[in-house]
């Protein structure tokens, strides 16, 4: 076997034909005269045949059924393109409603009649599009493009797609034009339906016959079948295709049937099939048909006739000798003329006529199954045939009128709430709202006035691209209609001060989780690389806290540890966080008084007493502090780029003694003055890094306050000049308690946050703001995984771009911080980013859509509504679609549509597409629909439906399906069936 | 659709939001990787159909979001599945800490005896590693469930953690069966193995050895 291995690795690496081509070529270097390979023709065909092999991946371990059985998505609406006959959008070609099929008849005869066929072409069109394909049910025997044959009312014989297919009954022949094998390409306004009645499928087992006309210009095939009529001649191209293809067709007839007599018997006698001069008479029994060949016969170069003997199925034999006789018996029936005329419709019928619905009434049209003869009709059948259609009519008519009747009661109650009952006309309106109209609706103050006309035209026709960025906020309702440009700029300027100011609250939060994230990474990786091995079983168990398992860390941890061991001993270890303050001393000890700092922390640990004498010199500080930064201060401080605040914050951060001393003088201040509580508020408030700072040093543990105050004194002078410009906040505040009631509402919230965390303080230390920081940093490090990862394909988002997201996310958080980071929002903010460019107006907008879309999210109740929705909507639109979901169970759950709602969209569709999709949304609100979403995922729904009726999806494969599909969808064309989705309801309930 | 598989497994990928689920999914459904995955938003799933001892044995993986306030929608998941992989990431500790409220979460949503494993992802990151490969096995002990440190990105041991979890489940089906029917059980296995070879011969080798 190893002498044969460099053809399995030839094979996997696809050489093996090119390596066997070499050798052929060269075959009188390699071989001696008389081998296979060396002989011009099996040369040749070996090296040709190993191209196929040679073409399939083998170095994937995967099984080749889940081709079969899974196919892709793609796959699976390609494989539709091609059988779907059409390639009209389905709600043209179905009725506006698809009611039972009783209903239908009696509402609209002729759509009905339409459904119905184009139901039964359609699927068997389908299998017909399957069935080309190996698959687990047939195995294909042969293929050959470019096979040409000549149907009927067509001048010239067509190129197509011939193949040969093991089926469990049997063998089958089919032929595909090449129009309809190319599903994509070209001819997509094509009606394909003439080409499907083109299509031809001959069982093997029908036909009797096999004639081979051997010409110079092609080598022709003509099936005989078991009634003697001819299929449509099939020319193979030149060069032993035909000879290949009744090679196949003779194995494939093994083991119950066979050729005669057999093909390769010839080849056994010395003549070379095709090529020999030798004619083979025909059959005697065969004389009838094959004179209807004549004028051929004449001029071909050679005539061959097979018979296909089936030992297997008794009765057919005895069927086809009966048919025989018949034919043999009958001789006035003169070949000519009639069997031609016979033959194209038998041949027809055998064909599979695959019509998908063409206008014309093809009701009488015989189904798939090919029916041998007709019958001759009597006129007194058809008579009773007349009369119990008429019944039938009659009772459809009437079952109809009452189911449409019931069901019309439910549209009533179910849908009227999910749609306006007036209907917005549609005129002009199909440009969309474009520069030139906009800036016709701006009057001079720079005012647009005229706020239904703006939906109206945003509804039927989107807005142009250029000028998304100015009518998006009007969309959102983030700038009123008929405000003026200046109002409008001050908006903006107060939204961006604000959003600047709790930026900057964050943002100190955010130096500080940072600051505990080294810690503890620092942490955990020296206790890995330390404890190299040795598990402390101690680490594991309190993993609930964060912030706990990080400071027994730090005091298991000498290096970090301050150094005296008595401290060490002293310490209880509920409040480890005291020998955190001399740690970080350690570490920035040059700008610390670190004799100082210990021995005042030891007082404090040791005698709460003192804390009042130092409280008053600490607010002193303070005082001082603050008088200090709000001369320093100015208005235009608030202006001061982001980014230097942040890198202060985390200076101050850096410097762990500032931060220690700050939170001191903050929670021992509270400790002290707690008589005034708003004034404790005004304090802790304005710099919410103290707050926060307050947590670092202070811990769960109560006489925290004591340990850290003390320190304070030392050094609040060091670090007030870097925390300057964070005076922005503390300006704010120090403006005094009258200032503070009337701060924006969204800072409110910010600001009622945090004093609802100081006032507890007051009686312990901080515990809440601890908390504070935790839920923080948790939806912190939420949202950075979800930023880092947001869209990266997308060139927009770069580095500097990400972390404009991640501020604007960041910012919303603070403000909701009870609600929190909720997968997905990142991605709704993205495109608004995209559109807006800045940050603190794609906030804006934000902070709008959310409004909305919060109750879309877990915390919120709208997606079962949605669901419940969904369920009703498609149950009365598509009611077929609606049994087949109900038939595979649970669909209580859409979960399919989950993301879509979650998101509107946005991972379904490309950016440009989601832009579009979402100013739908936002304009149906006031123009057609409040939930717009629904009928958009209806659309989409529906855009597929016939993929999924198709393939009996069940729930998996439909959430598989779409999730395959995202941002594959014709948008435009999704968008416009929602809105006629719209349309059709509130037809629906209008014409009650 | 046809049947061309043996056994349904179904397996689901829970673990802290960014510890790799999406990526160990997409390295075993289609080998390879991508470094800026999105994130996982309701549910999506991968099929991949395995050898697993002669038997076809198609794996439906569903990948949920990791984040806790989608529970709702993941636990719905927790019921069908036979096979659970609980995935944490070891340069992050917090994602290991929650492994224990992962393994709670199954206790009280999915079937008692639905077989579990444990997956260390991105052990390739071994400079930002915090969470060390002993306190893996020792949680693993702990729990009695098997465990197995990966690298979506480096592919490592990504297919042996579902083959190993496959097997486990056919293995525990298999005695299943075989208690409750050892006669049915076993017939059947035969049964399958008949039509396969059946099939087998019609491959294109068999015939291109006529010419």
């Amino acid at each position: 076997m190893q002498v044969h291995l460099w053809i399995r690795i030839a094979l996997f690496e696809r050489q093996l034909a090119k390596i066997i081509e070499h050798l052929v070529n060269n075959a009188n270097r390699y071989y001696e005269r008389d081998a296979l390979v060396a002989d011009p023709d099996y040369g040749s065909i070996l090296s040709s045949l190993l191209v196929g092999p040679c073409a399939l991946e083998y170095s994937k371990a995967k099984a080749p059924a889940c081709f079969w059985t899974d196919p892709p998505a793609d796959e699976l609406v390609q494989r539709h393109r091609m059988s779907a006959g059409t390639t009209t959008p389905p709600s043209v070609r179905r009725p506006i409603l698809n009611f039972k099929r009783s209903l239908n008849a009696s509402s609209d005869d002729g759509a009905s009649s339409n459904t119905g066929t184009g139901k039964a072409a359609g699927s068997s069109a389908k299998d017909y599009v399957e069935s080309l394909h190996q698959n687990s049910t047939a195995t294909l025997l042969y293929g050959k493009n470019n096979v040409r044959v000549q149907p009927k009312d067509v001048e010239e014989p067509m190129p197509g797609y011939l193949s040969l297919h093991q089926t469990a009954a049997g063998l089958v022949i089919k032929w595909t034009p090449n129009q309809l094998m190319n599903g994509y390409a070209e001819s997509e306004g094509i009606d394909k339906s003439v080409y499907w009645a083109m299509s031809l499928q001959v069982c093997v087992w029908e036909v009797v016959y096999v004639h081979v006309h051997w010409s110079q210009a092609s080598d022709a095939l003509i099936l005989v079948g078991q009634d003697g009529v001819q299929r449509p001649p099939i020319h193979f191209p030149k060069g032993g295709h035909l000879l290949s293809f009744l090679s196949n067709l003779e194995t494939g007839l093994l083991p119950h049937g066979q050729l005669d007599p057999p093909l390769w018997s010839q080849r056994g006698t010395g003549k070379v099939f095709g090529r020999g001069k030798a004619r083979r008479r025909p059959l005697p029994s065969l004389c009838e048909s094959g004179e209807t060949e004549e004028p051929e016969w004449e001029e071909t170069a050679g005539d061959y006739v097979f018979r296909i003997v089936n030992n297997a199925i008794a009765d057919r034999e005895a069927m086809r000798h009966s048919l025989l006789e018949r034919a043999v018996q009958s001789p006035p029936r003169t070949p000519r003329r009639p069997l031609a005329s016979t033959s194209t419709t038998s041949s027809d019928s055998s064909t599979m006529s695959v019509d998908c619905p063409p206008s014309a009434g093809i009701n009488g049209h015989p189904p798939l199954t090919p029916i041998p003869h007709q019958p001759v009709e009597q006129a007194a059948s058809i008579e009773l045939v007349c009369s119990t259609m008429r019944r039938q009519i009659i009772s459809r008519a009437f079952y109809g009128w009452l189911a449409y009747c019931r069901h019309l009661s439910t549209v009533r109650t179910h849908l009227s709430g999910l749609v306006h009952p007036i209907i917005v006309p549609r005129e002009n309106a199909e440009g969309g709202l474009t520069d030139e109209r906009w800036l016709a609706m701006t009057d001079e103050s720079g005012a647009v006035h005229d706020k239904d006309e703006v939906y109206r035209l945003v509804y039927y026709g989107g807005v142009q691209h250029d000028i998304r960025r100015h009518v998006w906020p009007y969309l959102l309702g983030y700038y009123e209609f008929g405000s003026t440009a200046e109002e409008r700029a001050e908006q903006d300027a107060a939204c961006r001060r604000q959003y600047e100011t709790t930026m900057s609250e964050w943002l100190c939060v955010e130096a500080i989780v940072r600051q505990r994230d080294r810690e503890a990474t620092a942490a955990s990786i020296a206790r890995l690389t330390e404890a190299s091995g040795k598990l402390k079983p101690t680490d594991n168990n309190d993993t609930s806290e964060v912030f706990e398992d990080d400071c027994s860390v730090i005091s298991d941890n000498p290096p970090i540890v301050s150094p005296e061991p008595s401290e060490n001993e002293q310490r209880r270890p509920d409040k480890p966080v005291l020998s955190r303050a001399p740690s970080i001393d350690e570490v920035d000890n040059i700008e610390m008084d670190s004799e100082r700092d210990k021995e005042t922390k030891q007082n404090g640990e040791t005698e709460n007493g003192d804390n009042r004498d130092v409280d008053v010199d600490s607010l002193k500080d303070l005082d001082e502090d603050v008088h200090l930064k709000s001369v320093v201060d100015n208005p235009d401080m608030r202006r001061e780029s982001i980014a230097e605040i942040k890198r202060l914050a985390e200076e101050i951060v850096q410097k762990g003694d500032g931060r220690g001393l700050l939170c001191s003088v903050d929670s021992a201040h509270v400790n002290g003055t707690g008589s005034d509580f708003r004034s404790s508020i005004d304090e802790s408030q304005p710099s919410p890094h103290q707050q926060h700072t307050s947590v670092i040093i202070t811990n769960p543990s109560v006489d925290l306050a004591a340990g850290g105050s003390p320190a304070s004194g030392g050094t609040t002078a060091q670090v007030s000049p870097a925390r300057s410009p964070l005076g922005v906040v503390r300006e704010e505040s120090q403006s005094a308690g009258a200032s503070f009631d009337t701060l924006e509402p969204a800072d409110r919230n910010a600001q009622d946050n945090r004093s609802n965390c100081v006032s507890p303080a007051s009686s312990n230390g901080g515990v809440y703001s601890n908390e504070l920081v935790e839920s923080f940093a948790l939806n912190l490090h939420r949202i950075e995984k979800d930023v880092q990862r947001c869209d990266r394909n997308y060139p927009f988002f770069t580095d500097e771009n990400l972390d404009k997201l991640r501020n604007i996310m960041c910012t919303y958080v603070w403000e909701h911080l009870e609600t929190g980071y909720m997968q997905g929002m990142c991605d709704l903010a993205a495109p608004l980013l995209v559109m807006m460019r800045e940050e603190a107006h794609a906030h804006a907008l934000f902070n709008s859509l959310m409004r909305r879309a919060t109750d879309n999210f877990p915390s919120g109740q709208a997606m079962d509504a949605h669901f419940a929705d969904m369920r009703s909507l498609i149950q009365i639109l598509d009611c077929e679609l609606y049994e087949l979901m109900h038939a595979h169970g649970d669909y209580t759950h859409f979960y399919f549509c989950y993301r879509w709602f979650l998101l509107d969209f946005k991972r379904e569709l490309l950016y440009q597409d989601v832009f579009a999709a979402w100013e739908l949304i936002w304009a149906a609100r006031h123009v057609a629909s409040e939930h717009m979403v629904l009928f958009i995922a209806l659309a989409l729904l529906e855009t597929y439906r016939d993929v999924i009726l198709a393939n009996t999806m069940d729930f998996t494969d439909i959430i598989k399906f779409f999730n395959e599909m995202a941002e594959r969808h014709d948008a435009s064309a999704v968008l416009s069936l929602a809105r006629d989705l719209v349309l059709q309801v509130q037809t629906l309930i209008e014409n009650k | 659709m046809a049947k061309t598989y043996d056994y349904l497994f179904k397996l689901l990928l829970i673990g802290d939001s960014g510890v790799g689920k999406t990526s160990i999914l997409f390295r075993f459904s289609e080998d390879a990787f991508n470094i800026s995955f999105i994130s996982t938003i309701g549910i999506d799933f991968k099929i991949r159909t395995i050898d697993l001892d002669g038997k076809k044995v198609k794996l439906q993986i569903w990948d949920t979001a990791g984040q806790e306030r989608f529970r709702t929608i993941t636990t719905a998941y927790y019921r069908g599945s036979m096979g659970i992989m609980l995935v944490y990431d070891v340069t992050n500790e917090k994602s290991f800490e929650n492994i224990k409220n992962w393994i709670r979460n199954i206790e009280e949503n999915a079937s008692a005896d639905v077989e579990k494993m444990i997956l260390g992802n991105k052990c390739d990151l071994e400079a930002k590693r915090q969470v060390s490969k002993e306190r893996g096995e020792q949680l693993a002990v702990e729990y009695q469930i098997k465990f197995i440190e990966t690298s979506a990105k480096d592919s490592l041991n990504v297919e042996s953690a579902f083959y190993t979890l496959a097997r486990d489940i056919k293995a525990k089906m298999e005695k299943k069966q075989e208690a409750s029917n050892p006669a049915g059980a076993r017939s059947g296995a035969h049964q399958i193995r008949a039509n396969e070879q059946q099939r087998k011969p019609t491959s294109w080798l068999s015939r291109c050895s006529l010419l």
